[in-house]
């Protein structure tokens, strides 16, 4: 590993990518995480970063509809990505979107710093899968820490948000 | 916890990515899935100047079956992602094993993203992908400006962290012969946690013999040595017995014959050798089912 | 047996029976949701103020080391970087940071000249954003002369150890050993004498947001402005701008979303005064959050670490007489809280049982790690832990099944309110019919035949039993009673509210506490519902700056329904009574006949005529001449409900008073797979059964037990801090301090008994710590009952593989 004092700051890189359904160009530094583009030249604060090495999941958005850890990636690796948080689920009048409104009925948070994390990967598992049972859960949101819930209300919340989500679209179809 | 600074490249071919690695030699790292060197880079344990970013070369996101004069040869690209090989029905047909084991890589958003040759060129002695792709006597494809090479993984493998690759030179697929007839494989572990790197690990393939005597098999070890090792006291001690209950035990007591593993806070050497043993036990008594199995079948 | 003397005020008459409740016992959805949900909530890393620079801090890699020179002048000519300090330059801005003890124990937020422990801050910096301020970190050259360092607690204690600190003659910061009752005498007596040596490693709170603040001096005014994720801004502000170098009239500490706590960020006077001095440093605001590894490696959210000689005397039938405890309890580099966890511990050392006599030695122990702090369970988890692990094995010993053998000695219902050894009080309890319950619950027989089936392939089945307490509502003399001269005997732990209604009848609470993972916006809410006959959807709660006068010891020690239940009543009535006055003149009645009811005033009994509150909102705030004579305007209340029952101690300390006199108590039934060749442990099922009283909401206690518990599955199987032999910290980040997952966790089925405290409104306990106070020793007894055949005990936690592989071995082998 060298040693790298470089004088000169490295070139930035064009990004073009459209987070919320809002499409932006940006320079971004080489080195910017997606966490922090978003949470800082964004504003988009709901993304979490509990431990900037991949393990805790709290920093999960969608990149291009895949739950990722945006601790993990840099910004300038997204041109012509199409990325999701939290910010995106519910509307601006403060009404919730069925998955939220899971986490909400089956008290499926606490403190709620990991519950961005979670909703995301949630948005992706029920995506794949409508209904998903118990061990669904657990296989695409076991790398998710959460410290206060002890995660059973958690899974409950996903299984509801699934069963919630399926009943809407059959209501629709009718 | 953020990564130093480093210049980003983003090459659209396999001859850029191969002349910028070229040009900066041992101060470029190769990003592909990031999961791991994007985690080192955070806390400032790696520092590359130069990321050549290879995720918009063509072509290398492949996963393909060749059939050429010998057997099947299944091949992985750089950017196949570990979701990718795990869900994979050829994968699956030709070298379950490597399924099997990439089950047990991490969560599932991190394999989403995380690639089976980061995995192996990373190199991480505890890591389940490249003692899979040892038991599967696996190869490595190199590629640099001045040409390819193939390695093969039991030569590939120098140390922690460490292989044989070359300054500027990229690890393009990795290759794995499809399984014969009558073999039969399996991948077992104790990791602290669901999805945690393992303690130790175990990956076994056995062939048998028409008269149903072991003919050969290959047990690969992570967790148990300062890179992914052979168990060769354990496959000698097996091989051409019967493959019964009292040769299994033979070979799971010579299992950690020889190995240095690296103790840390899960697990001190000591330990990691009794769990070599405990598991080549474990992972040979269900590669010789499934190789019976397979000759049942066959 | 002892009596209780002093008897409490009882708690406001007039409560509803349970069964007229409206509130108070539902689970109401919690209000603190949707923000949380929507992303939408304020954490202290959310903070942005104009100009804000960043914080950053290097840290130590050495567990004990002299600095001998720091050269910052590399990061100072970093473009963006704004300050650098070194710890002799922070010292220059603010002060060091207060500490509970009596010993001379100084402690700064960035280190001088010396390095205790592994992290320990040596230069912290500001620059534009934290890749830079990083950047900085890298390029300050610090040169270290290597010392010793002392790891081992025991080896610490030998005069000739290496001292930790010069100012203190022994590393042995504090030993005292108290008898109380005939301890000699219960131990002569004993037909046995069960002993075990007990090891609980330290583990930490971990929560998913580290601690940070972002301090905004203003050098004009003198006055600093800090939002912070800490809980003491309403009870210690004083403390944080004595340290912070400002007149406490001008410090304005805000609080922030806290991404949970479990007791971590009471204080975090590291990050408020690293903030403070780079805001100082700069003139601009600073943000400094930690990162995990400084969370991990420098916040003091380290639990206990003891070692225990333990024994537990008893008469031949299984009456347990006596208890004795030697304590040796590694405190790490600096002694900040006192004694404080054996104070909590001393609530409740004997158990739900009624054992005579108590012994209590304790030795605080300084090594080269980073400090304890609290986390959850405080002092009384590891003492559950032994107690239990003891009666256990007092059972194995006599013969006597675990259960017959706690029920012969459980305090009986009608020996309430119970005065232990110590001197702490007991409230209500009728812990036999918890235990009863708890294994109806579990469905014990069909789990006896279940181990029994798989014993026969060749497989270990356990079912553990544990019956524990869960002391509650701390008052402060916890912290410094184990001195005969305390420098701070503070006896307040209040809880405030302020509230009022508005002219148009809109219910409104301030409360001195933040939001920290709990839910006090619900809890606020379902006792003023209750008091008004209100929707609690239509209470609007918000959060009190320090600038308030906001009283607040906040969450901790499982206080905060207790003390929130008793705040937002108290002032509810005040409010409600000055409005059944102003109604009663408004329908010339006596104010004696006016009832509120579904937030109307209205003659009892007779409900013709009636008054909303808009009605009389508005007669209080606007018809000065239409209320009664000696009624001021307007419908405020700040109510400070203080700790409804404590005593203090006794000058010689054969009494430590009642301090912590709510106690809950639960039984859990853990079912554990052992598999002894790898040492792995898997919960296959769990049961508990807990009674805090009066439920104030069951979904959010059910909530907080399941939570407990997990943390407790951590503290049995996989948490802690690991030190090498150098003092490195080998555990520095989420890949090697091991927390639990989705994966790790069964099924958890709680269910409740409710025995009222006599203590408090309405006659809730708090429940906040229980599952993580009784799961680990359950845990353990269960991987006990597994391993039985193999003639395992557990005195170790965690059970990590390779210490259950290592207890299997040494069982075989016959090592104790």
């Amino acid at each position: 590993m060298s040693e790298t004092t470089s004088t000169a700051a490295p070139e930035k890189v064009r990004v073009r990518l459209t987070v919320n359904g809002t499409s932006h160009d940006l320079l971004v530094e080489p080195r910017t995480l997606l966490a922090d583009l978003l949470r800082g030249d964004l504003g988009l604060t709901g993304t979490h970063l509990g431990c900037e090495q991949g393990v805790c999941g709290s920093c999960t958005v969608l990149v291009d509809g895949t739950a990722t850890r945006s601790c993990l990636v840099f910004a300038a690796q997204l041109d012509g990505a199409t990325v999701r948080t939290v910010e995106s689920l519910g509307g601006v009048d403060g009404s919730l979107h069925p998955i939220q409104r899971a986490f909400h009925e089956n008290h499926g948070l606490q403190c709620g710093f990991c519950t961005p994390g979670m909703l995301m990967g949630t948005c992706e598992l029920l995506e794949r899968t409508t209904e998903p049972d118990p061990d669904d859960v657990r296989e695409a949101l076991g790398g998710n820490l959460c410290r206060c819930t002890g995660y059973q209300n958690i899974v409950k919340s996903v299984c509801a948000a699934g069963r919630a989500l399926a009943a809407e679209r059959n209501g629709a179809q009718v | 916890m953020k990564p130093a600074a480093f210049a980003y490249l983003a090459p659209r071919d396999l001859d850029e990515a191969l002349d910028q690695l070229a040009e900066h030699g041992a101060d470029a790292r190769v990003l592909a899935g990031g999961q791991s060197l994007v985690r080192l880079m955070n806390a400032r344990l790696a520092s590359p100047s130069v990321v050549v970013d290879i995720n918009r070369v063509p072509g290398l996101d492949a996963l393909a079956v060749t059939n050429g004069s010998g057997p099947a040869t299944l091949r992985l690209g750089a950017t196949v992602r570990q979701r990718t090989s795990e869900l994979s029905a050829d994968v699956a047909t030709h070298a379950p094993l490597l399924a099997e084991a990439g089950a047990h890589v991490a969560h599932a958003p991190v394999r989403s993203r995380g690639t089976v040759v980061g995995s192996v060129a990373f190199a991480d002695p505890s890591a389940e992908l490249p003692a899979a792709l040892l038991a599967l006597d696996g190869r490595v494809v190199a590629r640099s400006r001045s040409g390819e090479r193939t390695i093969e993984a039991d030569d590939f493998f120098t140390g922690p962290f460490r292989t044989s690759l070359d300054p500027g030179e990229m690890v393009v697929a990795v290759e794995v012969p499809a399984v014969g007839a009558r073999t039969g494989s399996a991948f077992v572990e104790v990791a602290r946690r669901h999805g945690d790197l393992p303690v130790c690990g175990v990956a076994a393939t056995v062939t048998r013999a028409d008269d149903g005597s072991v003919a050969g098999t290959r047990i690969a070890l992570c967790g148990a040595g300062e890179r992914p090792v052979r168990a060769r006291a354990a496959e000698d001690a097996l091989t051409g017995s019967d493959g019964g209950e009292g040769a299994v035990a033979e070979a799971a007591a010579r299992a950690a014959d020889g190995l240095s593993p690296i103790g840390d806070c899960h697990g001190s050497a000591d330990f990691r050798r009794h769990l070599a043993r405990v598991l080549t036990g474990r992972a040979l008594r269900t590669a010789i089912h499934r190789a019976a199995g397979e000759a049942t079948d066959v | 047996m002892s009596t209780v003397e002093d008897r409490p005020t009882t708690a406001t008459t007039g409560s509803p029976r349970e069964g007229e409740r409206r509130w108070v016992g539902r689970s109401v959805p919690r209000k603190e949701d949707p923000k949380l949900l929507a992303g939408r909530a304020t954490f202290v890393g959310d903070v942005t103020l104009p100009g804000m620079l960043h914080g950053a801090v290097l840290r130590s890699p050495h567990a004990h080391a002299r600095i001998v020179s720091i050269d910052t002048s590399a990061a100072e000519a970093i473009p963006g970087v704004a300050a650098v300090l070194t710890g002799a330059q922070a010292a220059e801005l603010v002060n060091p940071m207060p500490a509970f003890c009596a010993e001379p124990v100084p402690q700064t937020a960035v280190a001088i000249e010396r390095v205790r422990y592994p992290g320990e801050a040596v230069a912290i910096v500001a620059a534009t954003d934290r890749y830079i301020a990083e950047d900085a970190c890298a390029a300050i050259r610090v040169e270290y002369e290597v010392l010793p360092a002392v790891v081992d607690p025991e080896a610490a204690m030998a005069p000739d150890a290496t001292r930790i600190h010069e100012t203190l003659d022994s590393n042995v910061a504090f030993h005292r050993t108290l008898d109380f009752g005939d301890v000699e005498g219960d131990l002569a007596r004993a037909h046995t004498v069960v002993r075990t040596r007990a090891r609980w490693h330290r583990m930490g709170a971990q929560p998913m947001e580290t601690a940070g603040a972002v301090a905004s001096w203003d050098p004009f005014d003198k006055s600093m402005t800090v939002y912070s994720n800490s809980n003491f801004h309403n009870f210690l502000p004083w403390a944080f701008a004595g340290m912070l170098g400002v007149s406490t009239n001008r410090l304005r500490m805000i609080p922030c979303a806290v991404g949970g706590s479990f007791g971590s960020k009471h204080f975090i006077t590291k990050v408020l005064a690293i903030a403070g001095a780079l805001s100082k440093a700069t003139g601009r605001p600073v943000q400094y959050l930690e990162d995990r590894v400084d969370n991990i490696a420098a916040n003091d959210n380290v639990g206990c670490d003891r070692i225990y000689d333990a024994e537990l005397a008893l008469a031949e039938d299984g009456e347990m007489l006596g208890l004795t405890l030697r304590i040796i309890d590694d405190y790490g580099a600096y002694f900040q809280f006192a004694h404080g966890q054996h104070g909590n511990a001393m609530a409740q050392p004997t158990g739900p049982y009624r054992i005579s006599s108590l012994r209590y030695d304790v030795s605080c122990v300084l090594t080269n790690k980073v400090q304890q702090g609290f986390f959850r369970g405080a002092g009384a988890d590891p003492g559950n832990f032994v107690l239990e692990r003891l009666v256990d094995k007092a059972a194995e010993q006599l013969g006597i099944d675990r259960a017959e053998i706690r029920r012969r000695n459980f305090i009986r219902p009608d020996q309430f309110p119970f005065k232990t050894p110590p001197g702490n009080v007991y409230d209500s309890g009728n812990y036999a019919a918890v235990l009863d319950k708890a294994l109806e619950l579990a469905g014990i027989d069909d789990w006896r035949a279940e181990q029994e089936r798989l014993r026969a392939e060749g497989r270990y089945l356990g079912i553990g039993l544990a019956t524990c307490q869960e002391r509650t509502g701390y008052n402060a003399s916890e912290w410094w009673f184990l001195y005969d001269n305390p420098p701070l005997p503070a006896t307040s732990t209040p809880e405030s509210v302020k509230m009022d209604v508005d002219a148009m009848g809109g219910v409104r609470v301030e409360v001195g506490c933040p939001l920290w993972g709990n839910s006090p916006e619900t809890v606020v809410s379902q006792v003023v519902a209750e008091e008004f006959g209100i929707d609690p959807a239509d209470v609007s709660v918000t959060y009190a700056d320090s600038t308030t006068g906001a009283m607040s010891a906040g969450p901790g020690g499982s206080r905060l329904t207790i003390m929130l239940s008793g705040a937002t009543r108290g002032a509810a009535r005040t409010i409600r009574d000055k409005m059944i006055r102003i109604a009663a003149h408004a329908m010339e009645m006596d104010p004696a006949d006016v009832e509120c009811v579904d937030g109307t005033f209205r003659a009892k009994g007779a409900p013709g005529t009636s008054m909303s509150m808009a009605d009389i909102g508005m007669r209080a705030h606007l018809f000065f001449h239409d209320t009664p004579e000696d009624e001021s305007s307007g419908l405020v209340a700040v109510h400070t409900y203080d700790h409804p029952y404590s005593t203090p101690p006794s000058a010689d300390r054969k009494d430590m008073g009642a301090f912590y006199p709510m106690v809950s108590h639960a039984c859990h039934i853990p079912i554990v797979e052992v598999d002894p060749e790898t040492g792995v442990v898997t919960l296959r099922a769990y049961y508990a059964v807990n009674d805090c009283g009066t439920v104030m909401n069951p979904t959010l206690v059910e909530g907080q037990i399941v939570g407990g518990i997990v943390q407790g599955i951590g503290a049995a199987l996989m948490e802690e801090y690991r030190y090498g032999e150098d003092g490195a910290l080998d555990t520095p980040t989420f890949r090697e301090y091991l927390v639990p997952s989705m994966h790790e966790v069964p099924e958890i089925v709680v269910e409740h008994l409710e025995t009222p405290s006599p203590f408090t409104e309405y006659g809730v306990k708090g429940a906040g710590e229980g599952g993580r106070l009784v799961a680990p020793t359950a845990i353990a007894s269960a991987v006990d009952d597994a391993l039985k055949p193999l003639g395992v005990w557990v005195d170790e936690l965690p059970m990590t593989p390779e210490r259950v592989v290592g207890m299997v071995t040494d069982a075989r082998e016959g090592r104790p």
